[in-house]
């Protein structure tokens, strides 16, 4: 591709200024996208560099080390206590006697049998007492899993500590040769609410974050490489095993699903994939657009009663989503008010297919989106819209545009670059809306071709609610679910990706700030 | 002269185009809250529970009502309420502690816990519903127990939403900070003296906002509570009423559960609506 | 009351960009000293790492002999002035003020009496229980110098404080800050981009550039005798002209010859330039502008014309081009010109200007270093 100089694309008719953008704009994306996995990778190099630096570092701590430190090596702790720190060496030693105690009791067994997820499912015994066979249940590929993830984390945060307290122990000695006074316990608590109260304010946080999302995502990923289902829950019928990228090959084959007149499922993740992006594409920008209309009309210089406007707007914010889209869901139905209304008015003759259409009901969603978001985005672009330098528009005045002129060459520009981050959250967020679609139409109506073995797929489905049908179906195929969800991952993250190094180039041709 | 009339014309082109809002704004609000006040009247329709081709009930009456109180609506109710009130008071705290340290303190971890966590929120939340039900199972806090489990799963990982109240703090100039702590204030106490009082929109937003989610908070709930009716919240058991085979005789009824949900929520929030414009219009964008 | 030391001070950000390079100097007990340069010189940030504000990536800073790198602020002793006063705004004035006590535990009858000294000498008492937001910003910044001096600190600190001011509230409190130092009797250290504040206000003068020391030295060291092109360009306004041009050391007799005119170097710079042995050579020479003047009749002179004519009152900036279209700033008295010749001084007015052989600065074009130094 030619690149032009600044001069050269000034000549550029608008045409040509339009082309030139839109090429480079699309020969950003892989370039970005290189750049990216280019970063990537020198981070893993100097990771490793790093990584060799603190090995040397800590084997050379031990070879020069006094005993002190040495026996750190092994007895967590032990240094700090010997040196007077006592508070930090008893934390330490804790660590590692509970660690050690958790290893032999427990963990030692979960670790061991995370790589075959168990060797005994349950089986039917004889039982000579009852005179029956009844089923005698052994090891739980679930809870092996689980408490195999749980370990692996345990161990993850083991290795650390020991590293935190090799190092301390070297620093600690250091400073002692010193001549040096060490932080004493009491420091150590001071300091948790001064120098180093970030650590004190995000360890619940933080806590809360691994254990409940962390650990979960971790498990449902590593779920996509098992053929964990109804059928193999793992405990009670059969024990579930890794298979491989198995599932990935099940969504993206061409294969009928099986059942009769179905097509593959890469076909219809493909047709479920077209839809959730086109629904996140007109969610997020008929509502970004027509909050700002609405947020400019109620701005506008002149119209009185401003307050009043935008409080019944806010008013609807406030009432639950689930009660005014179940509402609404029911009101379009096809014996809902809007139809006998308009049957009892004469003016059809026959209920409009508001849920039994699938076009009826894609664009109906997205109308009903409107009504739900609208108050939302009026908020936010008044904040945004009032804080556009008055001078600005008065200069364009002066300069001679127009209204439309006005929020065509300043409006527009100014709040793209502002909610440009905004934008991308609520598409991706509304690629993942849930609650819109499933408590409006559940999906529906049916997509009799799609719907297989997976259970029933219908026109509306996002590929959010088609993995909540998927794991609460009859057949509950929570490895595929898994996969499913792990590919919502990459289509968010690439098109995050592509937005956040692409977007700044451009960005930088508007400068607001 | 002349320009006298051109003066009038321009004021005239305002005045026809400050009319056409105003149509424009009559009418919007005519769409957004018609659905309200027909929720409004149904709830007090007597004479069908299904949905009829009018809006004004030809009979009026509070039987609705008494049917919502003889039903399972009143601990549906104070489950939602209970989680809500937790969740107001413990999401807020660990959002605000979130948000705080991510907007004051540089660490070495500060940045790769960002984009870690934006990493995170790029999984859908819903994938992690099989495994934290089970967990909960094992805990033993599902079906008629779901209230604390769906409190801990709520409050445990609010952390990852705290972009809003981060970009509000970050509007509050560090230099406040820096000569608290010049004036000899620890960490904390620069926290507790100078920051809480500036963030008090915030703080109220925060609360607003984790008040009001569990009122609508479904598809999780559904799934912890079961089908055990005791485990519902407002919006799982409500639902319950519009399937198929339900809905010809709780359609008024929903209307009335409607009514009763939305009522104080409202109140509530057209009281603080002040401070939730302020939050979601500094922080929401700026995050 | 105390001495700052900073010995090998460096600040390095995560991203390897240095902002401050081996930043070495000693400030004596109850000195004022002034940190100067452009934006992003590393001043700010050197005011900073002696406050605790930042990390210090190498070397040491002392405070009253005490090595206070891993300090946090409060227990360095320091009080500080913030560029945007940094007045907490939800705090009345005497709120404000009382913070820092309070937060040490002194008894309230103690905090009064401090708080309405300190405003006495601000002359703030008045809006004591104002809030920050209703004072002006003369106000506000009276406020927050308050906050600073009932600390007792050791070292007071100010960074930028009058630079959200405009000029003649400025001026006024410059005047104030010299009375409060006469008054608090304690070590300041004092960042500005202002060349005229650094001038009026320290005892010695750093000048920084792009994170190194450029100079260090009094008002009239850094004035008179420059270490560098950059020195000799910040300090002083209008700016110093510079001209290469050519130093003819005839024997022992030294010249210049810009633009071909012949200029003999005299009095002290003449034996300086002797004492050094300084043989002929290329040169940047440097005169300030109120040294230029208008040739008499007869004097060798450069020929100009004149630009642009700035009447600034009771001076007159002359912006003079020569024939090979140099630009050069003279700046003379008002009083020193007739009505007649003032009258003349219009854009294209053809003048001979000259100036003094004991006037002269003499740089090297390649190092840019003072050859008299």
């Amino acid at each position: 591709m030619k690149r032009y100089s600044d001069m050269e694309y000034l000549r550029l008719s608008k045409w040509q200024k339009f082309v030139y953008k839109l090429v480079s704009f699309l020969v950003g994306i892989p370039l970005g996208i290189g750049h990216f996995f280019a970063k990537i990778g020198s981070a893993i190099k100097n990771g490793c560099v790093k990584f060799g630096g603190e090995c040397k570092e800590i084997a050379v701590g031990f070879v020069h080390g006094d005993w002190k430190t040495k026996i750190s090596y092994v007895v967590m702790g032990f240094g700090n206590i010997a040196r007077g720190q006592v508070l930090r060496g008893l934390l330490f030693l804790l660590f590692e006697a509970v660690f050690i105690f958790y290893m032999i009791t427990t963990g030692g067994y979960w670790m061991s049998m995370l790589p075959s997820l168990g060797k005994q499912g349950p089986e039917s015994v004889y039982n000579p007492v009852l005179d029956t066979n009844t089923t005698v249940y052994h090891d739980n590929s679930f809870k092996i899993l689980l408490y195999g993830v749980l370990t692996m984390f345990f161990i993850v945060a083991f290795v650390y500590t020991w590293w935190v307290n090799v190092k301390q122990n070297i620093i600690a000695e250091k400073i002692v040769k010193s001549g040096k006074k060490l932080r004493s316990g009491k420091d150590d608590l001071r300091s948790l609410v001064d120098d180093q109260f970030h650590k004190t304010l995000l360890a619940l946080p933080m806590l809360g974050i691994v254990m409940f999302t962390v650990l979960p995502i971790v498990f449902m990923v590593l779920v996509a490489f098992t053929n964990y289902d109804g059928s193999h829950n793992g405990y009670s019928n059969a024990l579930f095993t890794w298979v491989g990228f198995k599932n990935f090959g099940t969504l993206f084959s061409w294969t009928s699903t099986g059942a009769a007149g179905t097509q593959s499922y890469s076909a219809t993740f493909g047709e479920i994939l077209v839809w959730t992006l086109m629904w996140a594409f007109f969610a997020t920008f008929t509502n970004y657009f027509m909050g700002m209309g609405v947020a400019m009309a109620i701005n506008k210089k002149g119209i009185r009663l401003k307050k009043m406007w935008r409080t019944i707007l806010v008013m609807t914010v406030a009432i639950p989503q689930f009660i005014s889209l179940l509402y609404v869901s029911k009101m379009f139905a096809q014996n809902g008010l809007i139809n006998q209304m308009l049957q009892g008015l004469g003016w059809i003759k026959s209920p409009l297919p508001f849920w039994d259409d699938p076009i009826w009901a894609r664009v109906t969603v997205i109308i009903i989106n409107i009504w739900i978001g609208i108050p939302y985005l009026m908020l936010i672009t008044t904040g945004i819209l009032m804080n556009i330098p008055a001078d600005l528009y008065e200069s364009a005045k002066i300069d001679g545009a127009n209204g439309w002129q006005q929020f065509r060459k300043i409006t527009l520009p100014y709040m793209l670059f502002i909610t440009g981050p905004y934008l991308l959250t609520s598409f991706t967020g509304n690629m993942n809306n849930f609650n819109v679609i499933y408590l409006l139409t559940g999906g529906g109506p049916t997509n009799a071709a799609a719907s297989g073995a997976a259970g029933s797929v219908g026109y509306t489905d996002l590929l959010i609610t088609w993995l909540f049908k998927i794991t609460t179906g009859s057949e509950s195929q929570y490895y595929l679910a898994s996969v499913i969800g792990i590919m919502v991952f990459v289509v968010v993250a690439l098109i995050s990706l592509v937005v956040y190094n692409v977007l700044p180039s451009i960005k930088n041709e508007e400068d607001f700030q | 002269m002349n320009n006298q009339k051109r003066h009038m014309g321009l004021k005239a082109a305002n005045r026809l185009s400050n009319t056409i809002i105003y149509i424009i704004l009559i009418i919007i609000s005519v769409i957004w809250l018609l659905p309200f006040i027909f929720i409004v009247f149904q709830s007090f329709r007597v004479e069908s529970t299904w949905q009829v081709g009018y809006v004004i009930p030809q009979q009026w009456g509070l039987q609705n009502y008494i049917n919502l109180w003889n039903s399972d609506f009143k601990r549906w109710y104070l489950n939602t309420f209970i989680i809500a009130l937790a969740s107001a008071v413990l999401v807020t705290v660990i959002q605000l502690c979130m948000s705080y340290t991510l907007s004051r303190f540089r660490f070495k971890a500060r940045g790769p816990l960002m984009r870690f966590m934006l990493i995170l929120g790029m999984f859908p939340g819903m994938l992690t519903m099989i495994i934290l039900y089970r967990v909960l199972a094992d805990l033993g806090l599902t079906q008629a127990n779901a209230v604390p489990g769906l409190i801990l799963v709520g409050v445990a990982s609010s952390g990852m939403g705290y972009y809003v109240s981060k970009g509000f703090f970050d509007t509050i100039p560090k230099s406040l900070d820096e000569a608290a702590r010049v004036d000899g204030a620890t960490r904390f106490q620069v926290l507790y003296k100078i920051i809480l009082p500036l963030a008090k929109p915030i703080v109220i937003y925060t609360i607003l906002t984790a008040f009001m989610g569990p009122w609508g908070d479904f598809v999780f709930a559904r799934y912890v509570a079961m089908g055990t009716s005791a485990g519902y919240n407002v919006a799982v058991g409500m639902y319950s009423w519009l399937t198929n085979d339900q809905i010809s005789n709780w359609y008024t009824t929903f209307c009335a559960g409607g009514v009763i949900v939305a009522l104080p929520v409202t109140i509530l929030f057209l009281c603080l609506q002040k401070y939730y414009v302020e939050g979601v219009t500094g922080g929401a964008v700026k995050g | 009351m105390a001495s700052v030391k900073l010995t090998g001070v460096k600040k390095i950000y995560d991203n390897k960009v240095v902002a401050v390079h081996d930043f070495d100097l000693d400030i004596k007990d109850k000195e004022f000293v002034v940190f100067v340069g452009p934006s992003g010189c590393g001043k700010s940030t050197t005011l900073r790492m002696i406050a605790g504000l930042e990390d210090i990536s190498e070397g040491t800073v002392e405070i009253d002999g005490e090595v206070v790198n891993d300090l946090q602020p409060k227990d360095r002793g320091i009080a500080m002035v913030f560029q945007n006063y940094a007045l907490y705004p939800h705090m009345s004035v005497y709120d404000n003020i009382a913070f820092s006590l309070r937060l040490s535990k002194v008894p309230e009858d103690v905090v009064y009496e401090k708080v309405t000294n300190a405003a006495e000498v601000l002359g703030i008492t008045e809006y004591l229980m104002r809030k920050p937001r209703a004072l002006s910003g003369g106000q506000r910044q009276r406020v927050a110098i308050g906050r600073a001096m009932v600390r007792d600190s050791k070292v007071f600190l100010m960074d930028e404080p009058l630079s959200n001011l405009d000029a003649k509230l400025r001026n006024q409190m410059r005047a104030e800050i010299i009375l409060l130092r006469q008054k608090l009797d304690t070590t300041f250290i004092y960042v500005t981009h202002d060349q005229t504040e650094a001038m009026t206000l320290g005892d010695r003068i750093v000048i920084m550039k792009d994170g190194y020391i450029m100079q260090v030295g009094t008002p009239t060291e850094v004035f008179e005798m420059p270490n560098n092109l950059f020195v000799a360009g910040f300090i002083g306004a209008p700016q110093m002209n510079f001209i290469n041009t050519k130093l003819i050391n005839e024997g022992g007799k030294y010249y210049v010859t810009p633009f071909g005119v012949k200029l003999p170097v005299e009095g002290e710079k003449a034996e300086m330039l002797a004492a050094k042995k300084i043989q002929t050579r290329d040169i940047v020479l440097g005169v300030r502008p109120e040294h230029i003047r208008l040739a008499k009749a007869g004097e060798p002179a450069i020929k100009t014309k004149l630009l642009v004519n700035e009447m600034m009152g009771s001076e007159i900036h002359l912006h003079v081009s020569t024939e090979d279209e140099t630009r050069i700033i003279v700046r003379t008295p008002t009083v020193d010109l007739s009505k007649e010749e003032r009258n003349a001084m219009v854009a294209g007015h053809e003048m001979n200007i000259t100036f003094e052989g004991k006037v002269m600065h003499f740089f090297d074009p390649e190092s840019s270093e003072n050859l008299l130094v």
